[in-house]
């Protein structure tokens, strides 16, 4: 029986550094919630979903979203067969384990909401007849902030249906070196079922048994309150954002080992979890202020119990 | 007719009384107020503790209103107030230290606050449960069959003590009227020694006693805050702020078993309380030991 920290190891040897991303990977695993990574073309978010998807074995699936995909280039499509003279099936790429949406913010928002409905709901519906995707189900989503030309912003609505977001940066001067001797000769291999689908869907089972105390409760609470009130903040997070920071910081709890989460636990997941939540009044972009700072300070006026 | 309207004067003053006394009042969601002591069964002159636990939503810095019990003929040893805020609530620990002077069986009435009930908006007054406790009597003296012997020695010794003073008083007030009154000096009261400043391993001692007293939320989240004080961070910071501000492992493992003991399930609760007493002993013996040895 495999646990969360051999997938967390596996990933490491084909990551280099990004530690904040590869745990955010995980413990979305865990949690059983979908992920959005946002970063620079080439700083290995698609690496990190392939290394995940390859981690837990089950089907993996890429999508890469442009501006012409359909809705039912995603979710599948009903065809006649001439031979048969009748309807059938065919399921598209939504229908597996792990999914990697590239480049979310490329495809127009019918074939996002498509997405996202499948993400929420965990079926879909095509034609008159309706199918549950397969357990476990996992989105990573990935973004690119700079090319932002003939893309299609996520709306906050749709954007509060990630369980979390991770920011991935540049690799510092010797995580770069490390890359280049890596990757300088060819991909290496991935490490491949590390852990087994039946083997997530226990992790799932037994994070959601985690202990949380009123105390810690209360703090994800706060934390979630504070970033309505919070300066340079339009629209601060939803009631939602306080059940994801509860259900990560079980999550947490449970790949630390522990049987209860604990203030720690809670604070770490929280930039994850509201950065995508929150969005900004003007003054931000008038200002040049750095939104990771606001959510830092939101994170900072809450005193943990 | 007279005495009719002196009756409704008197019932309208104590009507005009209670309105300006709950006016006066403050609005409390009261959660709990429990009193209990660390003992059942004391003897006399042996010290006990009374400890009142008071719990309110509101986010207060005092809570002057609460009304300790009449501690009748115990001498009152000490007497502490430690209050713990937060945005989720105010907890009031009030610890007397009691001495009993008398043997017998003592009620002490339960601890009250009077406030406006937040619930159901009128003045009400929140009692604490009573607490019994038995005063047992001292060590017996048994009475032996030299007790007659004893009181005729002791009467003997008495008169003659009382003969001697007679003879002697007269001869030494003569002698020193003759001798003349020495000068007045003023003596200046004599200073204090400084207390020593108070410490972090004295506040943990303190919350560690208060603790073992009446092991609450509220007495245990004291007892860990002060042992974050004792590493270094303050209030709001969490356990690896802590751990990272202090490279004592004794004090590690203290804070360890605090956080495992605040934020643990409830069946856990037992094990790691004790667990965290033993812990924070080893660091507050520890913490005696001068550095460098």
């Amino acid at each position: 029986m495999s646990k969360p920290r051999d997938v967390l190891d596996a990933l490491h040897a084909t990551i280099v550094g990004q530690d904040e991303v590869v745990e955010a990977l995980v413990l979305a695993v865990i949690a059983g919630g979908h992920i959005l990574l946002e970063g620079a073309p080439g700083v290995a978010k698609t690496l990190a979903c392939r290394a995940l998807a390859a981690a837990v074995g089950g089907v993996f699936r890429r999508v890469q979203f442009t501006p012409d995909l359909l809705p039912s280039d995603i979710v599948g499509t009903r065809i006649f067969d001439q031979k048969s003279g009748d309807f059938t099936t065919v399921l598209g790429p939504l229908f597996a384990n792990v999914v990697l949406a590239d480049e979310i913010n490329r495809a127009p928002a019918k074939v996002q909401s498509a997405l996202l409905e499948g993400m929420q709901e965990r079926r879909v519906t095509i034609g008159p007849a309706t199918h549950d995707l397969p357990a476990p189900f996992i989105v990573l989503a990935t973004m690119n902030p700079y090319d932002t030309e003939g893309t299609y912003a996520l709306p906050l609505a749709q954007l509060d249906r990630f369980l979390a977001k991770a920011v991935v940066a540049y690799p510092s001067l010797d995580e770069e070196r490390t890359i280049v001797d890596r990757f300088g000769t060819g991909e290496p291999p991935l490490r491949a079922n590390v852990a087994t689908l039946d083997d997530v869907l226990r992790w799932q089972r037994e994070a959601h048994d985690v202990f949380v105390d009123a105390k810690i409760r209360d703090y994800a609470v706060d934390l979630t309150r504070a970033t309505r009130a919070a300066d340079l903040v339009a629209h601060g997070a939803s009631p939602r954002a306080a059940l994801a920071l509860v259900g990560l910081a079980r999550a947490r709890a449970y790949l630390e080992g522990r049987t209860f989460a604990v203030p720690d636990d809670v604070r770490d997941v929280a930039p994850a979890v509201l950065r995508h939540r929150i969005s900004y009044d003007d003054r931000i972009a008038i200002t040049g202020g750095d939104p990771e700072d606001v959510v830092r300070r939101i994170i900072a006026s809450v005193p943990a119990p | 007719m007279s005495l009719g309207r002196a009756a409704l004067g008197l019932a309208f003053a104590a009507l005009l009384t209670t309105a300006a006394h709950a006016a006066s009042l403050r609005t409390l969601h009261v959660d709990a107020l429990s009193m209990r002591a660390d003992r059942a069964n004391v003897a006399v002159g042996e010290v006990f503790h009374l400890a009142i636990h008071i719990r309110v939503r509101e986010n207060v810095a005092a809570l002057d209103e609460l009304v300790v019990p009449d501690v009748g003929t115990m001498k009152l040893e000490g007497d502490e107030r430690h209050v713990t805020s937060s945005p989720a609530g105010t907890d009031v620990v009030e610890t007397l230290t009691l001495e009993p002077t008398a043997a017998g069986a003592f009620t002490f009435k339960g601890a009250y606050l009077d406030a406006v009930d937040a619930r159901t908006r009128k003045p009400s007054r929140f009692s604490a449960n009573p607490v019994r406790v038995v005063v047992g009597a001292g060590a017996p003296v048994t009475p032996t069959m030299f007790a007659p012997v004893w009181r005729l020695m002791l009467g003997i010794i008495l008169a003659g003590s009382l003969l001697l003073a007679a003879v002697v008083a007269p001869i030494a007030v003569l002698t020193m009227r003759q001798r003349r009154a020495p000068p007045v000096v003023t003596v200046p009261p004599p200073v204090a020694p400084a207390q020593p400043p108070r410490t972090p391993r004295d506040d943990v001692a303190d919350a560690l006693r208060a603790y073992r007293t009446a092991p609450a939320t509220s007495s245990l989240m004291r007892l860990r805050g002060a042992l974050f004080v004792a590493a270094g961070v303050n209030a709001g910071a969490t356990l690896r702020d802590a751990l990272a501000a202090t490279p004592d492992r004794a004090l590690h493992a203290a804070l360890i078993t605090a956080e495992r003991t605040a934020f643990g399930p409830a069946h856990e609760r037992d094990t790691s309380s004790a667990e965290l007493i033993g812990a924070t002993e080893t660091w507050l013996s520890a913490a005696l030991v001068p550095s460098g040895r």
